[in-house]
């Protein structure tokens, strides 16, 4: 038995030199909680990236991948705490949940260490701005969706407009962006209404928009999941027959199973399957490894993220060093990602990607376009 | 006046919805002094319970009472397994008891379910809605206000004839003279739980309808609000717990309704405030329990 040991012990040692060869990264992600629809599917993709990495020998042939987990239940103060542990682990790299809130309560941590954190899906562009060098986003912004959104809306020629937001969270907010777009193309606001996250009836601002004469063309909002089925319901049950715009946080199984109802919404998200796509082949590499298509767009955000960092490592000559890391990410242009091409090169570290419009129709998701919008229709980021 | 009398019906379900779910709390408090937060839990199962009906393919009106009993059978079995033990303890025990037994189940949902919302198939008929003259009303709003009236009506021939329920009657107004005139306590107090969780599970399948979706947290606002109702009515009283929900879904439709849009943010600290303000002229609530304060609290 001794010897056994020794013996182990001393493969183990000439063994050591090769698997020093290891990019730790620590991911501080939502698994359970209010984030979990977005963090969860992002984990998949994330673990099916590593494993395809891994297979082939890991970054550039020598780097293996190796994922460090926590949970933080969604809750910003066990955010900060996890990035701390994993700072203390001395991982190259940090992923933070999918809402700007908790991302930032991360921030002092992850820039005192000077480890770069790259967050799974938030899309508030305020993130990078306020979380300064060390904070890239994974998703395209809020203002950039609402742009997109606004421009085909109006194009469409839907001229009266009414949102509902929320204050809660940051991206709750980006129908604050769409009414900026939209009046700065011409349309008209009828109003707005306001909801907490969570809010079990809607039937009060849906009897105030069915009120209104004439009816807005369009309601737009970015409630999602259990928010969204509830307000979409209750408009339909109201009388409301304006067109539904929302953006990528019911791009969800909960927003098509919901029927008739859910017929005809359009919503903005990060990508679309589009025959011999990137996204095609990432899909069914995701259905062998899970035995089931993803449910929604964030699986495929969450390869990309793996990808970005693998990017990232080889652009820094393959070092496995923080700050090279962040280096090298801040200048990567046109990473091949599951959903498109990544550039963050000249950004503040909200990445340029592409943004799909899907209508749901049949319970499924049709294409409506992949339009890029002007840059000077896009609204600057807006700090609460 | 239309949208006066619609925001009124759009009330009036919210707040039966309310009602229910405070009544819930207030049919175990008035006779264990516990306030059991894991009420919310039963929703969840109830809810878990439509969805689980709903991919098997099973009828929306058989799924329905399927999930009423899920809830009651669970309340049940909370009971014995986890408030049987700290019958006789305080307050405090009992009330950290349903905090854990809240959280157990939540964490079980996560690992054994999932961490995100699953999506609960519903008739298409829910979503419709009927038009009486000028007024636009919903399916399920009418669902919901048939269910509270009908479970208010139950409640009451139930409390007033039916022997259990005047038993729990009696345990409300002092156990141990009840025990002592031959009432048998399990009896009593699983029947409680029973009725708290078809109340659980009507509620649920009302509050489901509106969401077309569950997920492992979802019971936590419904028992805050049934909390909250419950308070505002007056703890430990059933007459007390409908008012009381009732007002509450009256101040959060009205306030959503009429309030300025300048002002609704702050929407729900004035809701809040409006129920902190009844609380100063009423401290002990609406319709206080008439033995609050003697033998409880």
């Amino acid at each position: 038995m001794k010897k056994l040991i020794l013996t182990s012990a001393i493969v183990a040692a000439f063994a050591a030199p090769v698997a020093a060869e290891t990019l730790t990264i620590g991911t501080a992600t939502a698994q359970t909680g209010s984030l979990a629809y977005a963090d969860a599917p992002t984990m998949q993709g994330m673990k099916l990236a590593v494993d395809e990495i891994n297979e082939a020998g890991g970054i550039g042939g020598t780097i293996k991948i190796e994922l460090l987990e926590k949970d933080v239940r969604s809750d910003p103060a066990q955010t900060s705490i996890a990035a701390q542990e994993l700072v203390d682990a001395g991982v190259s790299v940090i992923v933070l949940p999918g809402d700007s809130d908790p991302s930032l309560a991360a921030i002092g941590v992850v820039s005192s260490a000077e480890i770069p954190a790259i967050s799974t899906v938030a899309s508030s562009p305020t993130l990078p701005e306020i979380g300064g060098d060390y904070m890239f986003s994974n998703f395209p912004g809020d203002n950039v969706q609402a742009a997109v959104s606004a421009k085909w809306a109006y194009d469409e020629g839907f001229r009266t407009a009414w949102i509902v937001y929320s204050l809660d969270t940051q991206y709750t907010t980006m129908p604050l962006y769409f009414r900026d777009v939209f009046e700065k193309l011409g349309g008209e606001m009828l109003g707005e209404s306001t909801n907490t996250i969570g809010q079990q009836d809607f039937s009060a601002i849906a009897t105030t928009i069915a009120a209104q004469d004439p009816q807005p063309d369009v309601v737009m909002t970015s409630a999602y999941e259990p928010d969204f089925p509830s307000l979409l319901r209750a408009l339909r049950a109201a009388g409301v027959t304006s067109q539904i715009i929302g953006s990528d946080g019911i791009d969800s199984p909960t927003t098509f199973s919901l029927g008739d109802v859910g017929e005809g919404v359009v919503f903005t998200t990060a990508g679309f399957a589009t025959e011999g796509s990137a996204l095609e082949s990432f899909d069914k590499a995701f259905e062998a490894k899970y035995g089931s298509a993803p449910e929604t767009i964030y699986s495929a955000v969450g390869y990309d993220l793996i990808k970005v960092i693998e990017a990232a490592v080889i652009a820094a000559d393959g070092s496995t060093d923080p700050k090279a890391i962040q280096q090298a990410m801040a200048n990567l242009e046109n990473v091949q990602g599951a959903t498109g091409l990544i550039t963050y090169k000249g950004t503040n570290g909200m990445p340029i990607r592409q943004v799909s419009l899907i209508r749901v129709k049949d319970g499924g998701r049709e294409l409506v376009g992949q339009p890029t919008p002007d840059a000077d229709l896009i609204p600057a980021p807006r700090m609460q | 006046m239309d949208l006066f009398v619609q925001q009124t019906v759009n009330a009036l379900a919210l707040g039966g919805t309310y009602a229910l779910l405070a009544l819930g709390l207030a049919v175990v408090f008035s006779i264990m002094g516990l306030i059991n937060f894991a009420h919310g839990e039963l929703m969840t199962i109830s809810g878990y319970t439509l969805m689980y009906c709903g991919i098997a393919g099973v009828p929306f009106v058989i799924s329905v009472p399927l999930a009423i009993l899920a809830a009651m059978v669970a309340a049940v079995a909370m009971e014995r397994i986890a408030f049987r033990p700290v019958r006789g303890g305080s307050g405090a025990t009992m009330l950290i008891t349903s905090f854990a037994v809240a959280m157990i189940l939540q964490v079980l949902f996560q690992n054994l379910i999932s961490a995100r919302s699953q999506a609960v198939m519903l008739p298409p008929l829910l979503s419709e809605s009927l038009r009486i003259g000028n007024v636009i009303i919903g399916v399920n709003k009418i669902a919901a206000i048939v269910a509270t009236v009908l479970m208010l009506v139950f409640l009451d021939r139930f409390m007033n004839r039916q022997k259990t329920g005047i038993a729990m009657r009696a345990a409300a107004e002092d156990f141990a003279i009840a025990r002592l005139m031959g009432i048998r306590a399990n009896t009593v107090i699983a029947g409680a739980f029973a009725i708290s969780g078809l109340l659980a599970g009507v509620a649920a399948v009302l509050w489901v309808s509106q969401r077309a979706s569950v997920d492992p947290l979802m019971g936590f606002t419904p028992v805050l609000k049934a909390f909250i109702a419950a308070i505002l009515g007056g703890l430990g009283s059933l007459r007390g717990a409908v008012a009381g929900g009732f007002l509450l879904g009256f101040i959060e439709v009205y306030l959503a309704a009429f309030l300025p849009q300048e002002l609704q943010e702050f929407r729900d600290p004035i809701g809040l405030g409006i129920v902190v303000l009844i609380l100063l002229f009423r401290p002990n609530g609406m319709i206080p329990s008439r033995v609050l304060g003697s033998v409880k609290v």
